[in-house]
This record gives structure tokens, sequence and C-alpha cells, in this order.
């Protein structure tokens, strides 16, 4: 097969960085934290609405597959909004349910039990307090059985 | 791909870069995604000038404007952030089919993944990420030096990270060339 190879070259990118001025790695990390600090009310005001429109979402046999494709997309956003702020297993619990969909077999109809029990732990997890680290891992762990039932190697990497 | 050319080693607290100048383009369907990434990236020193809601809208933007780094979330309904890069690596503008481009993703469906590793792009982030993983790695993508190969459908950086010994023969022009310099520097010693 043939390889193009195109010169190495710097971009502006490269250049800029190392400009005079700018700031420390930990002076731009301290004003990153601070900025999306600000954010956190919000971000958690998004995963509640993204996690009632996960839970008020119905099966669909004619529309099945794009139904499945918006559970999919308010479990992803989830996981886009709580990112940031260290919110663990929010993040584990939405990317189970990715994993869970993303692996369902399309001759076959999808359990939609799954979508309700992740939207019910999804509720759960934002209602515990943070110090209730056992009934988190315990509902986190109950979820991980759920992929490893359903989607065999799913949960290799627990 | 962590932990491969420094890549996943932590940045020293007092490792200074500027970014002032750049300009960033982010993408992503998401407002309030989009609105995070912008938010810490300014904590960078980096502002975005281009905050793009589709595909589309960062297609005729770059067509007009030289951008030096790109931030551009992998799924979005219509042209997807994969499709994007394709198409940017193949665009033929310049500079910016050569620009830096970082992606990112709450969840990587099983059928992308090859379409991640192939799209073009230097860097994917999967979520949930930090601040300090995110400027890792926007630093090292700054720092990223590998020459961009078009191989069949692959128009790119060289996916390969390592750099180990190869004991046939050596086909890389780059490594050629070094060969044929450090033959002619010995050379000259010697005379």
């Amino acid at each position: 097969m043939t390889v193009i190879t195109h010169n190495r070259r710097r971009s502006r990118l490269s250049t800029l960085i190392d400009q005079p001025g700018g700031v420390s790695a930990g002076v731009a990390l301290a004003q990153a934290k601070a900025n999306l600090a600000e954010m956190e009310e919000r971000s958690r005001a998004v995963i509640e609405e993204q996690v009632t429109a996960l839970a008020t979402l119905q099966p669909s046999i004619q529309d099945a597959s794009r139904i499945l494709d918006q559970a999919y997309d308010h479990s992803s956003a989830v996981i886009d909004a709580a990112g940031p702020f260290e919110l663990k297993d929010l993040c584990a619990a939405a990317a189970n349910l990715c994993d869970l969909i993303d692996a369902a077999p399309e001759d076959k109809p999808f359990d939609w039990r799954i979508v309700t029990v992740h939207a019910q732990a999804l509720r759960l997890l934002l209602t515990l307090p943070i110090e209730a680290v056992e009934a988190r891992s315990q509902v986190l762990a109950s979820l991980k059985d759920v992929l490893k039932a359903k989607v065999p190697g799913g949960a290799q990497s627990d | 791909m962590r932990g491969m050319n420094g890549v996943g080693e932590s940045l020293r607290e007092s490792a200074v870069f500027n970014f002032a100048g750049a300009v960033t383009m982010v993408i992503d369907d998401s407002p309030f995604a989009l609105e995070l990434t912008a938010q810490a990236v300014l904590g960078f020193g980096i502002k975005v000038r281009h905050a793009c809601s589709s595909a589309a809208e960062a297609i005729g933007v770059l067509r007009d404007h030289p951008v030096d780094l790109i931030l551009v979330d992998c799924e979005m309904p219509g042209m997807s952030g994969y499709e994007f890069v394709r198409w940017l690596r193949r665009s033929g503008l310049e500079p910016n089919a050569f620009a830096p481009v970082i992606m990112t993703a709450a969840h990587v469906r099983r059928s992308k993944v090859s379409e991640a590793r192939d799209c073009g792009a230097n860097f994917l982030i999967t979520k949930p990420f930090s601040a300090g993983v995110l400027l890792e790695r926007i630093v090292w993508v700054a720092r990223d030096a590998r020459p961009f190969l078009e191989v069949g459908d692959y128009f790119g950086p060289d996916r390969r990270f390592r750099s180990e010994p190869w004991e046939g023969l050596e086909r890389r022009s780059e490594e050629i060339r070094k060969a044929e310099f450090e033959a002619q520097r010995k050379a000259s010693i010697e005379l």
C-alpha cells in the first residue's frame, strides 16, 4: 500500500505555547476549576432533566430504534453534564446503560426494564447523600450485574 | 494510547504555557457541554473564538478562517464528529486540514471504535475527564510532532505512537533521510 508522508510541520499552536507570558499549569487548573464550579448547579439541573426524560420514555415496537437512540442520547448527556464534577457514580451508571444499548441485538426486542432500572438508579444516586458510599456502590454493582448478564464480557474492565 | 509519548504523565504545576493567541473552535450539539468545554479552556487562557453547534456550521467557518485548535464532540446529529474530522483532513484547506483536533466522547459505540481510530484526529478523550486531563491533552497535541500520513483511506497524524526498533528494511523516508544525514555527519568528522 502506498504511504505518502507529509513533511512534519509545526502547528501555530506549537509556536504559541512557548511564547513569553502565559500561565502555569497550577494557575490554569485553578482557574478552570473555578469557572466550572460556577456551572455545577446548572449541571445538576441538566442531569435531573435528562434522567426525567429517560424515565418518561416509552418503549415502542414500531419506532424501537429511534426510542433506543433517544435513551442513549439522554444517558450520554448525563455523562456530559456530570463529567467535570467528579460525579463518577452517575457517569458509571449512565455509561452502563450506553454499553447495554450499544450491545443490544438488532434482531431481538430490547428489554425495556433495563432503561427503567437505570433511570431509577440514576434518580437514587442523585438523592443519596455523598457519604452513603456503600449504598452508592450497591446501586452500581447491581447495574454492573445487569451488564454482565446481558452482555457477555461487557463488564470485564471492573 | 495513554502512557505513550508522555501522554498520561501529569503536567508539573509550575510548567508554563501560553495559549492566549490560539484561535480555537469547539463543536458540540449540546449547548451545555459546549459551555463546559469553553469554560474549562478559558481557565487555561484559551478563549473560544468559534463555538459551533454542528459540523456544518464549523465547515462554513473553516473555509474562511484559519484555526489553531479544534475540540469536537464525536456524536452529533447530521454529520458526526468522526465524519467531520475525515472531511477536514481531506479538505485541502491550508492550514486547517492539519490543525490539531481533539475529539471528546461521552461514550464510544463499539461500531465506531475503528472510525475513531481512523478518522484522522490527534486524540480522543472519553468522558468523564477532569480539567487536568483536558489541559494535559491540549499541551500534548500542541507538542505533537508526528508527521501526517496518507495511507489508503487514512489521512491524519501517524497512528504509530511507539518507536520500537525494527529489524527489517527501513522504508520510512524520514528515517532514511536521518540515517543519510547521520552517515554524512560521521564521514565529515572522519575527514
